[in-house]
């Protein structure tokens, strides 16, 4: 742009009425974040509430007296650790499992010799818009006659066995790589897992993250597959353990709000560690499918 | 689509086991061969357990009544006739598309919009699109607590706010006229902000010239968004409509923890009724023809986007 040809006055000008064009714009996002956050603090408000605060009307903003104690007496009168626990577990192996195997399929898909190589890349990317309604039954006998029911095994093993998104997503990643890597470190004699493993893999660790987040969040929150697999509730997750809370606590609803808001912060700290890598997943997501 | 592709891929093994080779190279080739077909490995189990299997299991199941205890019988098409005789099952196929009739359209289009408010590199936007997805993180579960201080209909903030302003007070989820628009409303704020980003990578795709070109040419906001916006991201919004069609019909998490399917089955969506056939009262046959059904419903539906996305989709050359 010729910038020197603008007279000083006139690029203030310019650039001022450019700020200005933003501001319906400003107005909107804040609005809308504000809508997104207020009503987590309206349910934070009320998991710091007496039941009797709790149920006021109107309801009061700041709670008066402010019972922290609820979040401890939660933890103590539910197995709320057992919760946290599974869920930790089917979190952490369904997150190494899936990044391993989605990994390893990727990079064959990507670099190795395949056969039907291309028809399984289509099966992948197709399967991802398979309704995963129709598996709900059959899954449910298939991990039935392994006698896996009321274990974890049915939330964590399916993810071991590679994601039609994660392989994808590790495909396009090892696509990028220059073969130069590849044929220094055969030259060196190194056999095909050394090269996937010491030479690929930490090339991708960008793409790696963006898989595990998403892994994350989709084990931390599942609903169906808990709510079909578990019977007993010392095996529980956090989700469907802070639901069953619902009917043990009736009559003292703060305290089932301070357990779901608690089963949030795991979750929020991964997030906010790594929130770029949950926008560029999404925004993967978009643009290939 | 998929189920075509899945046929063709349940012969791979075979393919693994070419006939041995004779020339060097071709060993070569095959001990290569064999290192990805391990590598690959995992998805080969996957398809085999986690797509044909449930595929075929439950298209044969759809033709049997199997309570999980005895062995399934053959029933012929009675889960079907009963199906179509079932009138819970229609109403939960309407609520279905009532919900995502209002869902899809309201998701897609806030999601644009706010999209195109934050691709103006706004100050503090990392700030603010993390505001937008922390519900995008939370399970449902925390989403009910969240939504309840929110629409409790006796101390929920909504009714204080309608009454503030002279408004009548609002039975919100358990009102049935109003459960499925309240469900709606909780679900766009949920999901929007994901939706945002997949948009925004769109429009971040969007070569600057463009705009200046149609400035030039005299278009005003309106016109560049109608004209330039539009055209330019319909290849992502197509996409996102796909995926948004999909998922809704097959939502199940939102209704289970927050209505139940009431009140009074008036938010009994088609897959909780497929999990009540199934997990609740054992009917493991008619859950499956449920889910055949739901699925080909699915399919037309996604075919029917392909065939029409020539109307409105376009690619840059």
């Amino acid at each position: 742009m010729p910038l020197e040809t603008l007279e000083r006055p006139t690029l203030r000008r310019d650039r001022r009425k450019r700020a200005l064009r933003k501001v319906p714009a400003y107005l909107f996002v804040v609005a809308g974040a504000l809508v997104m956050i207020v009503p987590f603090l309206a349910a934070f408000s009320s998991s710091l509430k007496s039941y009797e605060q709790y149920i006021q009307v109107p309801p009061v903003w700041i709670p008066d007296p402010a019972h922290w104690e609820n979040y401890l007496e939660v933890w103590q009168r539910a197995p709320f650790n057992l919760y946290l626990m599974n869920s930790v577990i089917v979190a952490v192996a369904s997150v190494a499992g899936c990044l391993l195997t989605s990994s390893m399929v990727g990079h064959a898909l990507a670099r190795m010799v395949l056969p039907w190589r291309n028809v399984l890349l289509t099966t992948a990317v197709g399967t991802m818009m398979l309704p995963t309604v129709i598996s709900i039954v059959p899954s449910f006998i298939l991990f039935k006659s392994f006698g896996w029911l009321d274990t974890l095994l049915p939330l964590i093993v399916p993810y071991w066995l590679a994601t039609p998104f994660g392989i994808f997503l590790m495909r396009q990643a090892f696509l990028a790589i220059p073969k130069d890597f590849e044929e220094a470190a055969t030259l060196d004699g190194a056999n095909p897992w050394q090269v996937f493993w010491r030479v690929h893999l930490p090339l991708v660790k960008p793409s790696l993250a963006t898989l595990g987040v998403f892994t994350f969040m989709a084990t931390w929150g599942a609903i169906l597959e808990p709510t079909i697999y578990l019977v007993s509730p010392e095996n529980y997750t956090l989700p469907i353990g802070v639901q069953s809370l619902q009917g043990q606590f009736a009559g003292d609803e703060q305290l089932v709000t301070a357990a779901a808001l608690m089963s949030l912060v795991p979750i929020l700290i991964v997030f906010l560690l790594a929130q770029r890598y949950f926008v560029q997943g999404a925004a993967n997501a978009g643009i290939k499918g | 689509m998929a189920i075509t592709m899945n046929k063709q891929a349940a012969e791979l093994p075979a393919g693994a086991s070419d006939p041995p080779a004779r020339t060097p190279g071709k060993r070569r080739r095959r001990r290569g061969m064999g290192w990805g077909v391990l590598f690959a490995s995992p998805y080969l189990v996957h398809l085999l357990l986690l797509t044909l299997w449930p595929l075929l299991a439950s298209l044969v199941f759809a033709f049997t009544s199997y309570d999980m205890v005895n062995p399934p019988q053959w029933v012929g098409l009675a889960n079907f006739e009963r199906l179509a005789g079932d009138p819970m099952f229609w109403r939960t196929l309407g609520n279905t598309a009532y919900f995502a009739v209002l869902f899809v359209p309201l998701q897609t289009g806030l999601a644009l919009l706010l999209a195109t408010a934050l691709n103006q590199k706004l100050r503090g936007m990392a700030f603010l699109r993390g505001a937008y997805f922390i519900p995008v993180i939370s399970s449902w579960v925390v989403v009910a607590f969240v939504a309840d201080a929110i629409f409790n209909s006796r101390f929920g903030v909504a009714n204080t706010v309608l009454q503030s302003l002279g408004l009548p007070r609002q039975d919100w989820l358990q009102d049935p006229a109003l459960v499925i628009p309240t469900l709606v409303a909780v679900a766009v704020w949920k999901g929007v902000g994901y939706m945002a980003v997949l948009f925004l990578a769109g429009l971040q795709a969007i070569p600057e010239e463009q705009y200046e070109a149609a400035k030039l040419d005299g278009a005003n906001a309106f016109h560049r968004f109608r004209y330039v916006t539009l055209p330019w991201i319909s290849g992502t919004t197509f996409l996102v409509l796909i995926l948004t069609v999909i998922q809704t019909l097959q939502s199940f998490d939102q209704v289970f923890v927050m209505t139940d399917g009431g009140p009074n089955g008036a938010s009994e969506l088609t897959v909780l009724y497929l999990y009540r056939q199934g997990f609740e009262y054992f009917q493991m046959g008619y859950a499956s023809a449920i889910a055949w059904v739901l699925l080909a419903i699915i399919m037309l539906l996604t075919l029917i986007q392909f065939r029409l996305q020539k109307r409105w989709v376009h690619y840059a050359a």
